[in-house]
């Protein structure tokens, strides 16, 4: 055993290595990211980003069905698009150990939106789930997981929140042993053919519903396994009052039992199923527990399940009315809770906090989208256009002072809502803006959807060749994959092969990038503009950049303070002083955009 | 032995190299290291906030918990701000006064409150700490980027946890060697703004 210190993802990378893992895929998202590329730096390790989270899945089943291990690796949403095959691959199973990260952002830190994939994967899916407490817990969780995926012939989840993915610890971990096993693909149709089949066998059932009956079976070996599972224990003291840490929560509970100065009965609990017999044997006695968890009331729930069944009467409090029911945990709210459970008194109302001036994010300066999107606003003002967005570093586009894009959902959602405002009757132009990744994760349907039903919108695709949002990874609009140089798949000529019409531009360059929109727009049926510029924080840096460096300045003569760059434009490098605009030369990088933005001439 | 340290700024100050270092000679001294930071995305200029926590013993949260905080660095007043409510009662903080003002405050959608209004409000709370320009002090040097390094110096004659030849020398080896002349003034710089601030 070696100790080092790791991050959340390394320690989950490093187990992952440990336990032979042969095949990794994932599409990027906060805040499981940096997983994938870590599992793709161990020898013998496959690694891909997929173009997006069911298709990630999809490939990891298949190495498992072929008898590697693998590992799926998303966010919270990302789980979400890959819901379709969850609930397959439940009823097929699995054949070599195969984990799921499903990562959770509570508070919705760095998301569009705060969910508790526990619903999904073990409400909803029935699979089995570790929610690991710390770094060093996800390690020790992961490996677990791979062991037990392959026993069990089940998907076993993994579900860190970000307070876990990102955070640094001591972790003590073992070697890297890949396990060198042959790939074997057995065709076994029964399992592997999810269809309303009869079975014979079965006296003539269709295959959906006994294999629904192997899942339901395979719960009481879960049960057993997390009832001696060391990741679930209580911790005993006297009192009546009983406090139940889940994953992250106990973290917060433990810090709050420290602060509060005195031992707390606590049951920690990490799995799901829950080990019914440690939760019973923990209430017994008790008056009231109070459940800590991220986010939604899952455990709270199935504790009260489990002491209606068994007859047992006490006050089960947590998400679902005692705590706040929204955003993330802390050791605050923790021991706030606790000592007005102690007390016996309600959870006092949170009091709404003192604004401090919020630092929004925009784009870098320097950002080709700063150029698209105040090209596509002008276009918008004039014609009274709607703009529906779409994920990436554009989005902030929506936000003070561009305020452009009218909608943002989730990946894709960006083409079928533009055609769906105009099947409705909206008699005025609309535009899709989507970037590149997101395109090709889940825009390509839409388009499709777009063109087969005879759509009129515009659709703008942002293409800077990478993931920018999450740090940069490729997609297959880049000229490499996570592990070798390929030929992009260029969006526009997919696009033009649907039979969209397709336009280019640079969104330096604003005049010529309103001025093709405008041509787009005059057009009917589908049309999609390419506005082509390498994201310049990624590219800039390998000196590869898609405008020819200026200085620009302010000519204090010229301006006259409207504060037309600074209202609607919103470059870090520009702000407001004595009534003149003034450009920081430092955070300039001299793309020239906010020279097409002052109408009096007066940036230069 | 339980050292909380919470390090706030906009992104780009170089807070996280600063929390790295801290970081590292603490495991080095063989102590129980945790940490994290809550930043944006990829884009620059958000605010971030970076926490170390050092102990003998375990540490469950990687989150300092409000009001337990040993020391706040504030790279930036708006952001010392923000979080001053996880400053520890008989904590301290040290604060760079050199303001970066916020999108919005620049458009004049949202203010950004004056030095003297900050450091007021922080009065008042009762808390001891330094407020010194770091900012200054690095462009007096000759490069703005050194205004980590000046608070990092700063840090080490608050808190006598780890000794200042510990931390300069771990900043040395985690940056290049052309920089070394000057992080080693920039830290010296820092560490003598204690107490002569006015
Ligand atoms: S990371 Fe790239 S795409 Fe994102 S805001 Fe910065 S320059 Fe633009
Ligand atoms: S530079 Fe132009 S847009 Fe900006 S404040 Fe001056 S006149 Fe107005
Ligand atoms: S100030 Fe103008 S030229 Fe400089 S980065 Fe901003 S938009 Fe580009």
């Amino acid at each position: 055993m070696q100790k080092e210190f790791m991050l959340g993802n390394e320690a989950i990378a490093r187990a992952a290595a440990e336990s032979g893992v042969k095949v990794v895929a994932g599409y990027p998202g906060t805040p499981a990211t940096e997983i994938v590329d870590l599992c793709g730096g161990y020898p013998g390790v496959y690694a891909e980003w997929s173009t997006n989270e069911k298709h990630a899945f999809e490939v990891a089943t298949a190495a498992s069905l072929t008898n590697q291990r693998s590992m799926a690796v998303m966010k919270h949403n990302g789980t979400n698009a890959a819901t379709d095959f969850l609930m397959h691959v439940n009823f097929t199973g699995i054949r070599a150990g195969m984990v799921l990260i499903t990562a959770d952002d509570p508070g919705g830190l760095s998301s569009q939106c705060e969910e508790d994939t526990r619903i999904l994967v073990h409400n909803y899916a029935h699979l089995p789930m570790f929610d690991p407490s710390s770094v060093q817990e996800a390690y020790a969780m992961t490996k677990a997981a791979f062991e037990l995926s392959e026993k069990t012939e089940l998907v076993f989840a993994l579900r860190p929140v970000m307070r876990i993915n990102h955070a640094g610890g001591m972790v003590e971990y073992g070697a890297a042993a890949p396990q060198s096993r042959p790939a074997e693909f057995v065709i076994d149709r029964k399992r592997f053919v999810m269809s309303a089949v009869v079975e014979k066998e079965s006296g003539g059932e269709l295959r959906p519903k006994m294999r629904h009956r192997w899942l339901n079976a395979k719960q009481d070996e879960l049960r057993a396994l997390m009832e001696a599972s060391p990741f679930n224990r209580a911790e005993k003291a006297p009192g009546e009052v009983g406090f139940i840490g889940c994953g992250i929560g106990y973290a917060f509970l433990k810090e709050a039992e420290r602060i509060h100065g005195a031992k707390l009965p606590i049951l920690k609990l990490s799995t799901l199923p829950l080990p019914e017999g440690k939760v019973l044997d923990f209430v017994s006695g008790l008056k009231k527990v109070v459940v800590f968890e991220e986010v939604e009331p899952v455990v709270e729930k199935l504790i009260k399940e489990l002491c209606f069944e068994h007859k047992v009467v006490l006050e089960v409090l947590g998400r679902s009315g005692y705590l706040p029911k929204e955003g993330e945990l802390s050791t605050n709210l923790v021991l706030t809770a606790v000592e007005a459970a102690l007390a016996g008194k309600p959870y006092p109302a949170t009091v709404q906090g003192q604004y401090v001036s919020a630092r929004t994010r925009t784009q870098c300066s320097g950002c080709s989208h700063r150029g698209l999107l105040v090209a596509l606003k002008e276009v918008v003002r004039k014609n009274g256009g709607v703009v529906t967005g779409d994920i990436g570093c554009h989005d902030a586009g929506t936000f003070e002072p561009m305020n452009l894009q009218a909608t943002i959902y989730c990946m894709g959602s960006s083409i079928p809502m533009a055609y769906g405002i105009k099947k409705a009757g909206f008699d005025k132009p609309v535009y899709a803006l989507i970037g590149d990744s997101t395109f090709f994760h889940n825009g390509l349907t839409g388009l499709a959807s777009a063109i087969y039903n005879g759509g009129d919108i515009t659709v703008v695709i942002a293409y800077n060749s990478t993931t920018a949002m999450t740090g940069f990874q490729p997609h297959p609009g880049s000229a490499n994959n996570l592990n070798q140089p390929v030929t992009p798949i260029d969006p526009g000529a997919v696009a033009a092969a649907m039979g969209a019409k397709v336009f280019r531009c640079n969104p330096y360059n604003v005049e010529e990038t309103a001025r093709v929109i405008g041509e787009a727009t005059a057009e009917t049926g589908v049309k999609v503009v390419i506005a082509e510029a390498l994201c310049y924080l990624k590219f800039g840096r390998e000196g590869k950049i898609s405008f020819t460096p200026r200085q620009v300045a302010v000519d204090e003569a010229v301006c006259n303070g409207c504060g037309l760059c600074v209202r609607t434009f919103g470059c870090p490098a520009i702000s407001l002083a004595d009534n003149k605009a003034a450009i920081e030369p430092s955070g300039c990088n001299g793309c020239g955009v906010c020279v097409s933005v002052c109408k009096r001439g007066a940036i230069k | 032995m339980k050292f909380d340290l919470v390090i706030a700024g906009v992104g780009g100050q170089g807070n996280i190299l600063a929390s790295q270092v801290v970081a590292k000679c603490a495991m080095d001294a063989g102590y129980n290291v945790v940490n994290t930071e809550t930043k944006g995305a990829a884009q620059r200029g958000g605010s971030v906030l970076s926490h170390v926590r050092i102990a003998d013993g375990e540490i469950f949260s990687p989150l300092v918990p409000a009001g337990q905080a040993d020391v706040l660095l504030g790279f930036e007043p708006l952001e010392a701000l923000r979080y001053i409510g996880l400053l520890s009662k008989k904590g301290t903080f040290i604060i760079n006064t050199a303001p970066v003002p916020t999108i919005l405050a620049n458009m004049k959608v949202d203010e950004y409150p004056s030095t003297e209004q900050i450091v007021a409000i922080i009065k008042d709370k009762g808390l001891a700490g330094h407020f010194l320009n770091a900012t200054r002090a690095a462009k007096e040097l000759g490069n703005v980027l050194l205004t980590n390094v000046v608070m990092l110096g700063a840090l080490t004659a608050v808190s006598n946890v780890l000794s200042p030849d510990v931390i300069l020398k771990k900043l040395l080896t985690m940056v290049d060697e052309k920089f070394h002349a000057d992080d080693s003034r920039a830290f010296a710089v820092g560490r003598g703004l204690i107490g002569k601030e006015g």
